[in-house]
């Protein structure tokens, strides 16, 4: 079957295009454009049938619901973490500004009596607000994402520590509200595997299907050419910080609410595991490609790996090894995949 | 490989008559000066419409300077240009293109991991809403695009295939026909032809033809000189920040080109 690879620039005028590809060659070129999907996928495959053998409680619905339940931060943070990575940037401070939030909610209720509905709207407010100076520093300063992002890391974990002193802040009694995204039921479903289910399909519409998710692909792959074209790329990559911003509270008000109290020392490495989740997915670090199905897919195979291993009896201290040593073996797998067809031949590459 | 005649080309599209009886890009003692250095001089010169201009001089002539002004990259130091009789000043690349002028950088400006279509909509994708949501259009999308090589001749069969699985033929094809596709007045061409195969040549060669007839005033930069004869009306050799010499292309040979960049008489010829 001729590839698409192989067709030359020719100037005859015979009949050029087959009207419709087939269906088996979309498959292909659908693999070729997301080989970590493939090998990711593949992963979740081998853990769940591994855990479900091993661990007679593993494969269970209950047990699923528990792992969403528990996971559902990291969905929501991985669907925006991709949208950052995908630009060719990156978000350490999605952990502290998750626990930041979180701290801003419960400070809002607790000390100032504000209404629920309001304390969960500050705490948006507060999550997007820090995406915003992280965005600004980025494109209006033109610092490096890795080192404006550590920076305030380190000032919104302090910031949540003085604001609560250390302690941890309990969610008002009566206030159920705040507590509902993160440990509420809807019916046999719980809230928080809805949200998460909400912001992956959202996040992956807007990477695949819009103007937006386009330019965000675009920037990470030639951010000149895209600015060439009169893209305000600036503008794009501000809102993907705000945005990162947004999620990272989202991340925070469930984490919170499942606990009950709000804790600044919540979300410590939280960015690093979702980090590793994104590229676990398939996600390019260096940008110019991004799946948050992938991602997706990523939070579920380490969440599975975790859960699996704890039902297994396998002791806690060897989950952490096992967990990095298969992010290794993953990404490892993905790098081989690339620049290979369908068929595992390595394509003649032209570099860019 | 058939190149039309002069006369048979199409002159006008959409404009009035005075916009055809001014030449289509004018430039008048164009300056520009970076710290220490003077790269202009003080460039005339002017292209009437749907004429292709030769561009040569030696690296550091001035050339790529010169194309920067004209497609808003730059800001001159002094000079005026006029677009169809019209004196023009651009700030930004944007002005350059709302006037028509557009340029095809050499380094192409593509997105890699896009597909053809993706790239040849970037920043004006079509747009349809579903649940009133603005989603990209990517069926009209792919269909457009297929209609946009085909109409040029640029026989690219999958506008799904990512760009950096593509030839460096394919990839100038895109985007000149990206470039093309605003309907430009003025196309400046950046090395189009460095690189390629010979036969990718030859296709990207008559794609600039194919343009000038659909009445396009280009402007081509390049080093391959062979190529100037296949496609070029005019040939102008910048050489210390002024126009050193004009030919017409019928009244020149390699050979004085060489001479006319290097700017004394050469007798290695190694462009032969």
């Amino acid at each position: 079957m001729p590839g698409p690879h192989t067709e030359h620039l020719t100037m005859s005028h015979k009949p050029t295009h087959r009207r419709e590809i087939r269906l088996f060659h979309r498959l292909a070129l659908q693999f070729e454009k997301q080989p970590g999907l493939a090998s990711v996928l593949c992963l979740l495959l081998v853990c769940v049938l591994t855990f479900s053998f091993c661990a007679p409680s593993f494969f269970s619905l209950t047990n699923f619901l528990t792992i969403l339940r528990q996971n559902a931060a990291a969905f929501i943070s991985a669907t925006s973490m991709t949208l950052v990575i995908t630009t060719g940037g990156i978000d350490l401070s999605v952990g502290a500004v998750a626990a930041f939030s979180g701290i801003t909610m419960a400070g809002l209720a607790t000390f100032w009596h504000v209404p629920p509905v309001f304390a969960l709207g500050g705490a948006l407010l507060a999550g997007t607000a820090a995406g915003t100076a992280n965005g600004l520093l980025v494109t209006r300063v033109g610092m490096a994402p890795f080192i404006v992002t550590l920076a305030s890391m380190s000032v919104f974990r302090g910031l949540s520590l003085l604001t609560a002193q250390g302690y941890s802040l309990p969610l008002p009694e009566g206030a159920s509200l705040l507590e509902w995204p993160g440990r509420g039921w809807l019916g046999p479903v719980p809230v928080p595997a809805i949200i998460l289910l909400l912001c992956v399909v959202a996040g992956s519409v807007t990477l695949h299907r819009t103007r937006f998710g386009r330019y965000v692909t675009g920037i990470g792959s030639n951010e000149e050419g895209v600015r060439r074209t009169g893209v305000n790329v600036r503008r794009v990559c501000l809102v993907v910080y705000a945005l990162s911003g947004l999620a990272a509270a989202l991340s925070g008000i469930l984490m919170t609410g499942r606990l009950g109290s709000a804790s600044s020392n919540i979300g410590v490495g939280f960015e690093l595991d979702v980090i590793a989740a994104v590229v676990l997915g398939g996600t390019s670090l260096t940008g110019g490609y991004g799946s948050v199905i992938g991602s997706a897919l990523g939070i579920l195979t380490l969440a599975c790996l975790k859960n699996g291993l704890i039902l297994a009896h396998v002791s806690p201290f060897l989950t952490q090894i096992f967990t990095g040593l298969i992010t290794i073996g993953a990404i490892w797998i993905n790098m081989s995949l690339k620049g290979r067809d369908f068929f595992g031949i390595r394509k003649s590459s032209h570099g860019i | 490989m058939t190149i039309p005649h002069n006369a048979s080309r199409s002159a006008d599209r959409d404009h009035s008559d005075s916009a055809s009886r001014s030449p289509a890009v004018e430039m008048r003692g164009i300056t520009r000066r970076f710290g220490a250095v003077q790269a202009l001089r003080g460039v005339n010169l002017s292209l009437a419409r749907g004429e292709v201009l030769g561009l040569l001089g030696d690296n550091g002539a001035g050339k790529s300077t010169l194309t920067k002004i004209l497609s808003g990259a730059l800001t001159p130091g002094s000079g005026e240009i006029m677009i169809d009789g019209q004196s023009r000043h651009f700030s930004s690349p944007r002005d350059a293109q709302e006037a028509g002028v557009h340029m095809v950088y050499q380094d192409l400006s593509l997105c890699g991991s896009i597909d053809v279509a993706g790239n040849l909509f970037m920043g004006r994708e079509p747009i349809r809403h579903v649940f009133g949501l603005p989603l990209l259009d990517t069926k009209t999308m792919h269909t457009r695009a297929r209609e946009m090589l085909q109409g040029l001749g640029v026989v690219i069969r999958d506008t799904y295939a990512r760009v950096d699985g593509l030839s460096g033929g394919q990839r100038q094809a895109i985007a000149i026909a990206r470039a093309a596709a605003f309907s430009p007045r003025v196309l400046i061409l950046d090395e189009p032809t460095a690189a390629l195969a010979v036969m990718e040549v030859e296709a990207v060669l008559s794609l600039i033809t194919k343009l000038r007839d659909q009445g396009v005033t280009i402007i081509l930069i390049t080093h391959r000189l062979q190529d100037l004869f296949h496609v070029c009306d005019r040939i102008a050799v910048i050489r210390d920040g002024v126009v050193a010499a004009e030919r017409r292309i019928g009244d020149t040979t390699i050979g004085e080109l060489v001479d006319l960049i290097v700017g004394e008489r050469f007798h290695a010829r190694s462009a032969h």
